[in-house]
């Protein structure tokens, strides 16, 4: 078997070394740095990219963050605002209802003091035309009362 | 019928002779010149266009990397991708070599115990120079594994060095044994051919098969003799 003849061992072993330590320089000088070039730096860009993306979506969140504050206050800010003008609403109408409120019970007051004032007045000329339809009366049956007379009887009449 | 071992015979293409050792350049040396020629070639052609979306031919070197870093990483570890470039090497030039030793009328050097030990050899003293670099005195603790009393030393010494040398001994065997086999079912079948005339057809069709099944086996063997270096080198690395 010519694989167990050992007399070649040292050419064998001589031009294995030459080859295997040329291939080694060859590989590791030439072809292994051109290989490692390129998916360094297709790494590299892809962690850039993936770095960038990162990025992105933080700012897309912060974003979306500003964004829900903003909304927040602006719906804060409307609230605050339409509670503002209820209450100036319900002041207003407070205000206005107490004023009605006012000027109506002073105009009733002022009626039922113009029916009393009118009542009384009215008592009055029934009194004079009272008297003067009893003096009449009186003068028509013949007797001659004076007019202080005739108002101290209906007086007295009033009276009873 | 041709003699199925003839293809095994060295033949010294440029005699040389330095210091009364014979080193004349062998047809076996011609297929090793040729390994790395090939291979060195192959991937400088694939590299020649590269781009950060790799085109068709950059993507078998790239995927060759990627493969022998994963290997590293997983037997060795991520320290291990410092020597990335030797286990590479032994990668490529033991696929080439296996791979060009199926052309016909090649030369398989792969095949054969000296060159594939001298391989293995170097392989052994580069775990050797990592180990002793990297754990000075302690690399002696190879032989000697933490928590064995040194009673049993007389024991376990001798033991441990035989299954340390027997390491690259069988990687060298397992390859030649896997390439020689191949080869010699190749020539014999091949031999039938010319013998059955128009029947020969069958023999053809059978060892155009092999052939692709040689394939598979060229770089199945190289993948575990690379595998096998990285464990050694792991075990070299690593305490145990």
């Amino acid at each position: 078997m010519p694989q167990l003849d050992f007399s070649v061992f040292p050419s064998q072993l001589f031009w294995l070394c030459i080859s295997f330590f040329t291939m080694l320089f060859l590989m590791s000088k030439i072809i292994i740095p051109k290989i490692a070039e390129m998916i360094n730096l297709r790494k590299e860009k892809i962690d850039d990219y993936l770095d960038s993306a990162a990025d992105f979506k933080a700012r897309s969140e912060q974003a979306l963050e500003n964004y829900h504050r903003a909304l927040k206050e602006a719906t804060d800010e409307a609230n605050l605002s339409l509670q503002k003008t209820k209450q100036e609403m319900k002041n207003l109408i407070e205000r206005k209802q107490a004023e009605l409120n006012e000027e109506l019970s002073r105009q009733i007051k002022e009626g039922e003091q113009q029916i009393r004032d009118s009542k009384a007045k009215a008592m009055k000329q029934v009194d004079a035309m009272t008297e003067d339809l009893a003096a009449e009366i009186i003068r028509k049956l013949g007797f001659n009362l004076s007019k202080a007379e005739i108002s101290k009887a209906a007086a007295v009449v009033e009276k009873e | 019928m041709s003699n199925p071992m003839e293809q095994f015979v060295i033949k010294p293409l440029v005699p040389l002779e330095v210091g009364g050792v014979d080193i004349s350049f062998t047809n076996s040396a011609l297929f090793m010149v040729l390994a790395v020629a090939v291979s060195t070639l192959l991937l400088g052609v694939c590299l020649r266009k590269r781009s950060i979306v790799p085109t068709v031919a950059q993507s078998i070197p790239e995927t060759l990397y990627e493969f022998i870093s994963g290997l590293l990483k997983e037997n060795v570890g991520v320290e291990g991708l410092k020597y990335f470039p030797f286990i590479f090497t032994l990668f490529l030039f033991v696929a080439f070599g296996n791979l060009l030793g199926l052309f016909p009328y090649a030369f398989t050097w792969t095949s054969h115990l000296t060159a594939v030990g001298s391989l293995s050899l170097i392989a052994l003293l580069f775990n050797v120079m990592i180990g002793i670099k990297k754990k000075k005195l302690g690399w002696l603790r190879t032989f000697l594994p933490r928590g064995i009393p040194l009673a049993l030393a007389p024991l376990i010494v001798p033991i441990e060095m035989i299954s340390f040398l027997s390491k690259p001994f069988s990687l060298t065997v397992r390859l030649v044994a896997n390439m020689t086999v191949g080869h010699i079912m190749l020539k014999i079948i091949a031999g039938f051919v010319v013998a059955l005339g128009v029947a020969g057809i069958v023999p053809v069709l059978f060892n155009s098969a092999i052939v692709c099944f040689e394939i598979f086996i060229a770089l199945l063997q190289a993948f575990i003799y690379t595998v096998l270096s990285c464990i050694y080198l792991g075990d070299a690395i690593h305490e145990h």
